[in-house]
């Protein structure tokens, strides 16, 4: 009875706050201009929770990362967002209202890529992509978007074969082209990327970012942890949960504390100038040692802590080689976000 | 506007999306033509429409009251009906025969049909089969009426055979008898009274022989007409011309009247014994067989064609396979989608489920009417089936099965989870057009209650409709062709209901 009256409520309240108060991660101090919104949530399978109590806003124009392991909820999410599924609890809105009220030309403006390849392995790579525009109510004299469109993929040659004739990556960059051919508004891609090899993953991203930048908005799930750093703002979800969602730089700050920087001098560095930096008031206690005469430090934030490391060398004698920003790798950042659940769990 | 041509175009990518598909699979589309036509072909060419043979072994007694040679000739008289295979005085081993499937049919005689005739009872001649189809059992059973039938009639020519034979005893007896009257004549005339009354003891001791005689033999002639039923007025001519006979007669011999009148009687006597000699001739001239069978049945047709027996199943052949195609297409092609996982993808378009339904609807009906056109062109130009009708009327009929069956189908799909289940269902329509449609046996063997299956289903009405239109050469049955399309669009609705469910709504 609990879901029945949620979702009553959530029908009733299809509408977003015409002005959010969230704040903008990329912009401080700005609100956020949402085309996407979840509010606390919920999607049960019976006993089993898919998804609990997410919530985000993804902002108009943008491309919004969600990431986590296999089987966090993150498909489960992307259909929560696009309507297949509805909220056991909370509420979504995209395009100011429920997906499940969206009209055919709301829907219009939508493009969905599921993670596995849904088209006709009895037809053609062309007819596929072609009963794809049909779907979404391309007209007659769209054999040149079409084209672009395979071209985009590099398929453009195999337009002929059979879906069930071509190999797995190809089946995912049909389902992108499929996805992409009708120039939506607001894209949900379900891990594109997987099973793509990373010369054309790279070209994938470009794509997304000049989408991005024509004013289109992506919301995209990845395995590949590392696809975050193309991303304005990545979700890092993790059994059903959000765990966070933030820019790239705030990601890896939130998993180390601070920044990384990496110090490095024309000396070997004893354990008494180590204990010293150490003890520095903006440097956090955890630093490594990357070699006889460098160091990874953690420092609150690494464009004040600069200057402040090289005054500190100074006063110490110690030549200064190199003070440079270290970005971890964002495996690492995920493996650090997610240790405090998995050492819970 | 813009919206309404968009809908059209997503329909359309189902049209397309089908019709590729389906162009895929040559050798379906060629087993769907070929398949059904090569099965007429070789229907027509096997069928021999003649009744089966029956290995006849004949049980008699040594004492039977039906001669072996007797019992040979009525199993002769069934001609190819009954093969005969004997006749045995041993019911046991001929059972054991029959059982051991060396005889079809064992006949024995009744061990004592004189006494138990005489009994004023029908003596019983008893069928043994071991059949177990209840077709065949059935003919067995009017075999044996015709059997029995023959016998009786075999009973009534001997019968009539002999009453000829006696005839010829009755005709000297008339003529003695026409003597007696010219000779009475002469006596009256002249007076003598003596020689009148010794004539007259003659005459009338000739006309109680012939009364006797003649009676039998011709009450068989006179019983015709009243076989008829139309001349019951002239019942009992004979017999009153014999009583009349009797009566002039004997009133000869006692009568005071004057001359003329018995002159008069005379005149009366001498002409019923000649109406009775001209009866007995003609009955002598009847062929005994018709005497005990004088009726025969012909039919004759008033339709302007006489179907073979497959010509007659060739248009409910063309509604079953129009209508199972038809089901087990649309039946998978929904199931299919929500395997494939395309209904995902339908969820998030703009894509409506009218939209959808319609485009299916259409390319199956594309699909379905290209099969039909060449499967009625094979059947009408190849095999010669009779096209008596109005090629419009056949293609409207058509339309309206594929259309109602394609509802089925995609109700079908709909409920189904898998291609196992759809495929099952459509198997078991199949299997309820067979039993219930009118295919193999007329829709008026069936309880009334039961009918309501027959009339759900999209065949019956294609077959009842497809012969009127192909044998009869008639306008087809306007109420039926409308209840067969109000099916379909209730269907439809259905369909169109259940579908909105997958695609409209979230789960």
């Amino acid at each position: 009875m609990k879901g029945n009256d949620k979702s009553i409520a959530m029908e009733d309240e299809v509408r977003v706050p015409a002005s959010p108060s969230r704040p903008d991660p990329r912009q401080p101090g700005q609100p956020i201009d949402s085309i996407v919104s979840a509010q606390h949530l919920t999607k049960k399978f019976g006993d089993e929770t898919a998804v609990q109590d997410v919530s985000f806003e993804v902002p108009r124009a943008s491309i919004f990362g969600f990431i986590g392991p296999s089987g966090s909820g993150k498909t489960t999410t992307v259909r929560l967002l696009t309507g297949v599924y509805t909220p056991t609890d909370g509420q979504v809105i995209v395009f100011d209202h429920s997906p499940a009220k969206f009209s055919q030309n709301e829907r219009a403006r939508l493009g969905y890529m599921p993670q596995l390849f849904v088209l006709y392995p009895t037809l053609t790579v062309w007819e596929n992509l072609s009963f794809a525009a049909s779907l979404y109510g391309m007209g007659l004299f769209r054999g040149k978007r079409l084209k672009d469109a395979l071209d985009f993929v590099e398929l453009y040659e195999h337009r002929g074969k059979l879906a069930r004739n071509i190999s797995g990556g190809m089946l995912r960059r049909l389902s992108l082209a499929a996805t992409l051919v009708h120039e939506p508004e607001l894209l949900f891609l379900d891990e594109p990327t997987a099973g793509i090899d990373p010369v054309l993953r790279r070209k994938f991203w470009d794509h997304f970012r000049d989408l991005k930048n024509q004013g289109r908005t992506i919301f995209i799930t990845t395995q590949y942890v590392s696809e975050a750093d193309n991303c304005d703002l990545v979700g890092v979800q993790n059994n059903g949960k959000l765990l966070l969602v933030d820019t790239p730089k705030g990601l890896r700050h939130h998993a180390y504390g601070g920044d990384m920087v990496d110090f490095r001098t024309t000396q070997e560095f004893d354990f008494q100038a180590e204990a010293r930096l150490r003890s520095l008031p903006f440097v956090r206690a955890k630093t490594v040692r990357t070699g006889p005469n460098s160091m990874r430090i953690i420092v609150d934030q690494a464009s004040t802590a600069t200057p402040e490391l090289m005054g500190w060398a100074q006063q110490q004698n110690i030549q200064v080689k190199a003070v440079e920003d270290y970005a971890p790798s964002f495996e690492d950042v995920f493996v650090e976000l997610v240790r405090p659940e998995v050492n819970h769990a | 506007m813009r919206n309404f041509f968009r809908g059209i175009i997503r329909a359309s990518s189902f049209f397309r999306k089908e019709i590729f598909e389906i162009l895929r699979q040559p050798r379906l589309v060629a087993t769907l033509v070929l398949g059904p036509f090569l099965i007429l072909l070789i229907f027509g060419i096997g069928y021999r429409d003649q009744p089966r043979s029956l290995r006849t072994l004949f049980v008699a007694q040594a004492n039977s009251a039906i001669a072996a040679a007797d019992i040979q000739k009525y199993g002769e008289s069934m001609g190819s009906l009954l093969i005969y295979a004997g006749v045995t005085a041993d019911q046991n081993e001929a059972l054991d025969q029959l059982r051991g499937g060396q005889v079809d049919l064992v006949i024995v005689e009744p061990a004592d049909a004189i006494s138990t005739i005489k009994n004023s009872q029908q003596a019983v001649i008893t069928l043994y089969q071991h059949e177990i189809d209840p077709v065949q059992v059935g003919y067995i059973i009017n075999l044996g009426r015709l059997f029995v039938g023959e016998v009786n009639k075999e009973v009534l020519r001997a019968f009539a055979v002999q009453a000829q034979k006696d005839a010829v005893t009755v005709h000297a007896n008339l003529q003695e008898a026409h003597q007696n009257v010219s000779a009475m004549r002469q006596a009256v005339q002249s007076g003598d009274e003596v020689l009148a009354q010794r004539t007259q003891q003659d005459l009338a001791s000739n006309v109680d022989i012939v009364s006797l005689a003649a009676g039998a033999s011709l009450g068989l002639l006179d019983s015709l007409p009243q076989t008829d039923g139309t001349n019951g007025g002239n019942a009992g001519t004979v017999q009153s011309i014999l009583t009349d006979l009797r009566q002039n007669a004997n009133q000869l011999g006692s009568s005071t009247g004057n001359q003329a009148e018995r002159l008069a009687r005379i005149d009366k006597i001498d002409t019923d014994i000649t109406d009775l000699d001209a009866r007995l001739a003609e009955f002598q001239s009847i062929d005994p067989s018709i005497i005990v069978s004088p009726f025969r049945s012909e039919t004759k047709s008033v339709a302007n064609v006489q179907p073979t027996v497959s010509d007659f199943f060739a248009p409910a052949v063309l509604a079953l396979l129009l209508q199972h195609l038809a089901v087990t297409f649309a039946a998978l092609s929904i199931v299919r989608e929500r395997n494939v996982g395309t209904m995902e993808l339908f969820r998030v378009s703009p894509l409506s489920a009218a939209e959808a339904l319609f485009g299916k609807y259409i390319s199956y009906m594309l699909f379905g009417g290209v099969i039909a056109a060449i499967l009625s062109a094979l059947l009408v130009f190849a095999l010669h089936v009779p096209m008596l009708g109005n090629w419009w009327y056949f293609a409207l009929v058509l339309a309206a099965v594929l259309f109602t069956s394609l509802g089925i189908g995609f109700a079908i799909s709909i409920v189904s989870q898998t291609d196992s289940q759809a495929v099952q269902y459509s198997m078991i329509i199949l299997l309820a057009s067979v039993f219930f449609s009118g295919f193999i046996m007329s829709l008026d063997l069936l309880w009334l209650p039961v009918r309501v299956i027959s009339w759900m289903l999209p065949t019956t009405y294609g077959t009842l409709l497809l012969r009127d239109i192909t044998l009869r050469g008639g306008a087809p049955n306007w109420t039926l062709l409308g209840g067969l399309i109000a099916i379909g669009v209730a269907l439809m609705l259905v369909s169109w209901r259940l579908m909105r469910r997958l695609i409209g709504s979230s789960q």
